[in-house]
């Protein structure tokens, strides 16, 4: 079954590498492979419900049953499959809205994932790629929605994120730097030494 | 004066707090180190602070790097010189107040001071009844915090709800209502550590704990211990930390390590402070302040430095000064500072030569390393000056 998907994954690659959302397709299909690689069985198990759904053999590349752990989320933010897919930018860069009219509605849309499936043809940029995986852990996702001027996270009408996604972000956020994972900037504390040390001291020093 | 009573669900919650309560005091590991005894006189003591100031250095780009705050926005002015150099002066004030070092106290103890019994009182309520004096202005030690119990004692609060009370009321900005997980478990602090993240965990600690609770206490010694075995020194040097670090140090007897970076870093007059620190502390009979005085009358002190860097924009329009000066950028030290590496040389020689000193060897050969280094400088130094007859007029 591996051999087929590499085809598949090479014959993709080189037809569609100029076309973005392409790209994307063939790094999951490409990723995909590696963790079929992993464990044999569970990918044949999502193989043969996905040949009952669609005509074409491979997995249904709109669904996202399947739990990816953080450990391969950031097995491959460090690979080169996602370097491929997404360069040196972050992955929200290149994504662009669809909306009528000249402006975006004020919020994006609540969420891009109903029933376990891709319910829309332009997922957010998280939800398009199932491996990426929001965890506290993965502060490489995490670093990416950070404002490096003010340390907040950036708005979803910048990174386009849907409201459930941008939600989870910021209970991620909020973990990892809890936990020590993120570091911020700690407002600064200024101790009164009269409240320690009492007035005596403060005069003989 | 506002009295007001807080009630709270304590069936639901007692439990609850138990729990945290028994995390709170038990995954992180306890320091190998603690203060035996008071360390407060010795740490106010004006020279002990004046040493530590001198050891922690100034540097502004350090003190006012770039912080992600919500609010960083830059302001461009038109100066006359004389408002560019009051402001040089108001910027290392501003300095000198970030790096104000946090208190070193004993850990305080919780005592019960009960304030009348009324068993009259008995079941009044299913809860206890906390009262916190919500006065404007009052010091957090200074609030008072009073608990009716459900048996009808009315007592002084511990020191625990008082804080939380505190928090509740006055809120600290970055202090968390509960004990981060960062300090909570020890896997967490340990890749903190390891990742040499020292500086956010100090700052997160300061604003997190008083001074004078046992987490606190034991939190800063680890992280000082953990800096101590991988030498990092350099990520504290111009934070308000490095003093703090250097008396534990120097309380603890393990001053080599950082000795051995200033060593290195030629930071010499600092090494010298730090040896008369642990002197001083330990109360070994070596005359250390002469030399200190020597070294003041050479050197000037952090603050004075950065000012007088500041302030060099101004110095270019005399032509000889300006000769001179390239001299000492291009070597990096002026005759005073060899004048004074001589002096804090003589100093630690005669340290290492010493029963105290525990890494002789390694200590030795930063020595000579750094001897010869001097020595060569010294011989580029008067060879440029003769040669731009500098040393004639």
């Amino acid at each position: 079954m591996l051999p087929i998907v590499r085809v598949l994954y090479s014959g993709l690659a080189s037809a569609t590498r100029s076309s973005r959302g392409a790209l994307h397709t063939a790094s999951v299909v490409r990723c995909k492979a590696e963790a079929e690689a992993t464990d044999e069985k569970s990918s044949e198990a999502t193989e043969g419900e996905g040949d009952g759904d669609q005509v074409s053999s491979g997995p249904d590349p709109k669904d996202r049953t399947k739990n990816i752990p953080v450990e391969t989320s950031m097995r491959y933010l460090k690979s080169a499959a996602y370097k491929q897919t997404y360069g040196e930018d972050f992955v929200w860069t290149q994504y662009r809205r669809n909306h009528k009219g000249m402006f975006a509605p004020r919020k994006t849309r609540k969420t891009c994932i109903r029933q376990g499936r891709i319910a829309t043809g332009n997922p957010c940029p998280i939800c398009r790629d199932e491996y990426l995986v929001l965890d506290y852990r993965n502060t490489e996702l995490l670093e990416q929605f950070i404002s490096p001027h003010s340390g907040d996270v950036l708005s979803y009408s910048q990174t386009g994120l849907c409201q459930k996604t941008h939600f989870r972000l910021m209970v991620a956020v909020q973990q990892a730097r809890d936990s020590g994972f993120l570091t911020y900037d700690v407002p600064f504390r200024e101790y009164d030494y009269n409240e320690y040390y009492g007035q005596n001291e403060k005069q003989k020093a | 004066m506002h009295l007001l009573r807080q009630l709270r669900q304590v069936n639901g919650l007692r439990s609850l707090r138990q729990a945290t309560r028994q995390v709170a005091t038990g995954p992180t590991k306890p320091a190998t180190l603690q203060y035996e005894r008071d360390p407060q006189p010795l740490f106010t003591d004006a020279e002990t602070q004046r040493l530590l100031q001198s050891m922690t250095q100034l540097n502004l780009d350090r003190v006012f790097r770039k912080r992600t705050v919500p609010d960083n926005s830059v302001e461009t002015k038109f100066m006359t010189d004389e408002q560019l150099d009051s402001e040089f002066q108001q910027m290392v004030e501003r300095a000198k107040q970030r790096l104000q070092m946090p208190p070193i106290v004993t850990i305080k103890k919780d005592e019960e001071r009960i304030i009348a019994k009324d068993p009259a009182l008995k079941d009044f309520a299913s809860t206890k009844y906390v009262f916190t004096d919500i006065t404007f202005g009052l010091r957090q030690s200074e609030r008072k915090v009073v608990v009716r119990e459900t048996d009808g004692t009315l007592a002084y609060a511990t020191l625990e709800t008082t804080k939380r009370m505190n928090q509740l009321y006055f809120p600290l900005e970055g202090r968390q209502s509960y004990n981060p997980r960062m300090f909570l478990l020890e896997e967490l602090f340990a890749k903190c550590l390891a990742e040499h993240k020292y500086e956010f965990v100090l700052d997160r600690l300061l604003v997190q704990y008083e001074p004078h609770e046992p987490e606190f206490h034991n939190i800063s010694a680890r992280v000082f211990e953990h800096l101590n075995e991988s030498k990092q020194f350099d990520l504290l040097r111009s934070t308000r930390h490095f003093g703090p670090m250097a008396f534990f140090y120097a309380w603890h007897r393990c001053i080599d390590d950082l000795l051995y970076d200033m060593i290195r870093r030629d930071y010499l007059s600092n090494a010298v402070e730090l040896i008369a620190l642990s002197y001083k502390i330990h109360k070994v009979p070596v005359e250390y302040l002469p030399t200190l005085a020597q070294l003041d009358a050479l050197q000037i002190t952090p603050a004075q430095r950065a000012l007088a860097e500041l302030r060099s924009v101004f110095r270019n329009r005399e032509e000889n000064q300006g000769i001179e000066q390239e001299i000492h950028t291009a070597i990096g030290k002026t005759e005073q500072d060899f004048a004074a590496d001589e002096v804090s040389l003589k100093f630690i020689e005669q340290y290492i030569a010493s029963e105290h000193a525990l890494k002789k060897v390694q200590l030795e050969l930063a020595v000579q390393t750094l001897k010869e280094v001097n020595r060569e400088k010294l011989l580029l130094f008067q060879g440029l000056k003769k040669a731009h007859g500098v040393q004639a007029s």
